[in-house]
């Protein structure tokens, strides 16, 4: 959990540009000067940082690779202790890393914010990274005699609450951090690195992202994905099991899991999205990412790996009463199979029991 | 004792009932009023003691064709009087239990609606509460005044409406110059009927209205309890409060402040961030503040989806814990 009980002590701004026709590097436009909010700008900036990077966010957890002194993080790591002037510079070498990693002429410019403060309780140090693009927008102008509204064409709009616009990274350090004082550490061990881009959860969008986390971030996606991806699966398939609902409509949400899994493309994943997705009531969305938390699992997203459950999601399996079960490829499942739980017939002493009809569209092709 | 003897001792004691009376109103009042109730809206006509007069008290001790005492000066109980209005049946209750919890006196409870509604079922007729009260045997010094134990108070306790059918048949009824018709007395016992159906409808209306898992479970003193305990604040609850507490109703049980306590002990900086916030914005000033965070960490999305204040409160406690509040 990151965030919580934020502070904002400086932000600095530079311009960073496309390349230019011939796939130059244009050097970006520096600032010397920090940004200083009034209260509710303030404000409204914590929002954006949260919404991207909070409790429940897309933010995902990225693990530094890169890690020599020329690397991102060497800044950074310098850039926590430094004074304003030194801080200032060195915010420009970031906005110069950037540049050099937009290498495909594609690439917008915009604006690249970094701001440092403090979070957590007690409170450690975090430095944060947005690059904005600048989009067009309109403002709302009212004549003051006759009060009538018009619209005002603003060609240059940052920082709106969408948040397509915007890729942020944020390096935590960790509150469990000894200084060891070892040319050799790994940066893993003292910052934390959340990164939030809609390119990312995006279907196939890696490798759109890749300049932002890889070649400018120097990270790459975390080890234990394929870890987290298990434990998620099977924390998710006993939420569903102790649930209170029918059997058709577990039926359906054990469905949604492995299509959530193995078909959906998008590659991160969470609690919340897959809450919001297939859950219909919004109190079963709370009580489900609640529980995902109690179990340790992410807050944020969290990168799919499903190689630790492939078997798993290659093939689905009901159990009924007397020792009956179905075994089917998860994929036939969702074509072929319906399950519906029916009245049986009274039995001698007149009880009606609890039967299943299962509908499977297709002929039988073979019985021993 | 003849009226004359009567009415010498009835001048010489009249002090002592004067002041026992008064006694008795100040110290019901004072109890009331220790216990947080506001006594210019509970009483709805104001209480004062009231000594009878001298001739409808000749009048009861010797004339009265329905009354035959032995020993009037003692038997008449009701020398001097108080009456207690309130608008509910429950309100009854509050000051019966102060009456009877005072150590100030010993008191007779004579006359109670309940016990006669179980005595005479099919009777509808003037209903009140009464209690005669007198000192405890040594008698009370009272500002160098000696009250006896034998000087007794009568206190009434009755509803409005109930005080409505007894000021009818008191005043309309009981000084009629002419013969009632039996017609009136059955028009007085139906609207008694009417009248007691319509307090036991008052009543069920208050406790609709100010009555739920709230009330049950305490919650707004326990949790304005735990605010001073963090903060060192006084907290200020404001109707903004009621409409969340009304909205999030659902998730009252008798868990809640115990889980919002190891909340916020987990979370210390709250207390901190509530007094930083406590001088410049009113939300924080309030107790609820702390349900709404606990909200916000757990169950967030029926918090944001029901929300009924505006949405700027919500993002700055969103940004206090650091959680995503956009669908974006």
């Amino acid at each position: 959990m990151h965030l919580v009980n934020m502070e904002i002590e400086r932000i600095i701004i530079h311009q960073v540009y496309q390349r230019d026709e011939d796939g130059k590097r244009v050097a970006p436009l520096q600032s010397h000067e920090f940004t200083r909010f009034e209260a509710s700008a303030m404000n409204e900036f914590k929002a954006r940082v949260r919404d991207a990077l909070g409790d429940d966010s897309k933010a995902v957890q990225m693990e530094i690779v890169n890690q020599s002194p020329r690397d991102l993080v060497t800044l950074i790591d310098a850039m926590s202790k430094q004074k304003d002037e030194d801080f200032a510079v060195s915010s420009y070498d970031i906005a110069t890393k950037l540049t050099e990693a937009q290498q495909r002429k594609s690439i917008p410019g915009g604006i690249v914010v970094v701001f440092q403060g403090k979070q957590g309780h007690p409170q450690t140090d975090f430095l944060g990274v947005i690059k904005a693009e600048v989009h067009s927008g309109y403002q709302k102008e009212q004549d003051p005699k006759t009060k009538e509204i018009s619209l005002k064409f603003v060609e240059e709009v940052l920082l709106t609450p969408g948040q397509r616009l915007y890729k942020t990274a944020a390096f935590f350090k960790n509150p469990n951090y000894v200084d060891k004082a070892d040319d050799n550490e790994d940066m893993n061990d003292k910052w934390v690195v959340m990164v939030s881009d809609y390119q990312i959860s995006k279907a196939d969008g890696k490798a759109a992202a890749e300049y932002f986390y890889s070649d400018f971030l120097g990270c790459g996606y975390p080890q234990t994905s394929a870890r987290t991806t298990k434990h998620f699966f099977d924390a998710t398939k006993d939420f569903i099991q102790d649930l209170d609902a029918s059997v058709e409509e577990k039926y359906d949400l054990f469905n949604a899991l492995t299509t959530y899994l193995k078909v959906d493309t998008s590659s991160s994943i969470s609690a919340s999205d897959f809450a919001e997705k297939y859950f219909e009531d919004i109190d079963t969305q709370d009580e489900y990412v609640a529980y995902l938390k109690a179990l340790d699992l992410p807050t944020t997203s969290f990168t799919k790996d499903i190689k630790h459950i492939e078997s798993s999601l290659k093939t689905r399996k009901v159990n009924f009463g007397g020792s009956v079960k179905l075994i089917a490829p998860s994929d036939a499942f969702l074509d072929l199979v319906s399950i519906e739980t029916i009245d049986g017939e009274p039995n001698e002493a007149g009880e009606v029991k609890e039967w299943t009809k299962i509908i499977i569209k297709n002929k039988v092709v073979n019985q021993e | 004792m003849n009226e004359k003897e009567f009415i010498d001792k009835w001048e010489k004691d009249k002090p002592l009932y004067d002041k026992w009376g008064s006694f008795v109103v100040e110290q019901i009042c004072e109890q009331l009023q220790a216990e947080g109730i506001d006594l210019k809206a509970f009483l709805k006509i104001p209480a004062k003691h009231r000594i009878k007069d001298d001739s409808s008290l000749i009048d009861k001790a010797f004339y009265r064709s329905d009354k035959s005492y032995d020993d009037p000066y003692n038997q008449i109980e009701d020398k001097v009087g108080a009456r207690f209005v309130v608008l509910l049946l429950e309100d009854i209750e509050k000051i019966q239990r102060v009456i009877e919890s005072s150590a100030n006196w010993s008191y007779d409870p004579c006359k109670h609606f309940d016990i006669d509604k179980k005595k005479a079922p099919l009777l509808f007729t003037y209903q009140s509460v009464h209690y005669i009260l007198h000192p405890n045997d040594n008698g009370l010094d009272l500002d160098g005044l000696k009250v006896p134990s034998d000087i007794k108070c009568e206190v009434q306790i009755r509803t409005l409406l109930q005080h409505a059918h007894a000021e009818l048949t008191h005043d309309q009824i009981y000084k009629a110059t002419k013969d009632v018709q039996p017609e009136v007395h059955r028009t007085v016992a139906k609207s008694m009927a009417l009248i007691e159906t319509t307090d036991d409808f008052f009543k069920e209306v208050s406790q609709k209205l100010n009555y739920g898992p709230l009330e049950q479970h305490q919650v707004v003193p326990r949790l304005n309890s735990l605010y001073r305990t963090y903060t060192g604040l006084e907290p200020h609850s404001q109707k903004s409060s009621i409409t969340i507490w009304d909205t999030y109703e659902k998730f009252i049980d008798e868990k809640l402040v115990d889980n919002i306590n190891s909340f916020v002990e987990q979370n210390s900086f709250i207390s901190e961030l509530i007094k930083s916030n406590y001088p410049r914005n009113s939300f924080y000033q309030q107790s609820v503040v702390l349900f709404v965070y606990w909200m916000l960490k757990n169950k967030k999305r029926r918090l944001v989806n029901d929300w009924p204040l505006k949405r700027d409160i919500l993002e700055l406690l969103a940004n206090d814990l650091g959680i995503k509040i956009l669908d974006a």
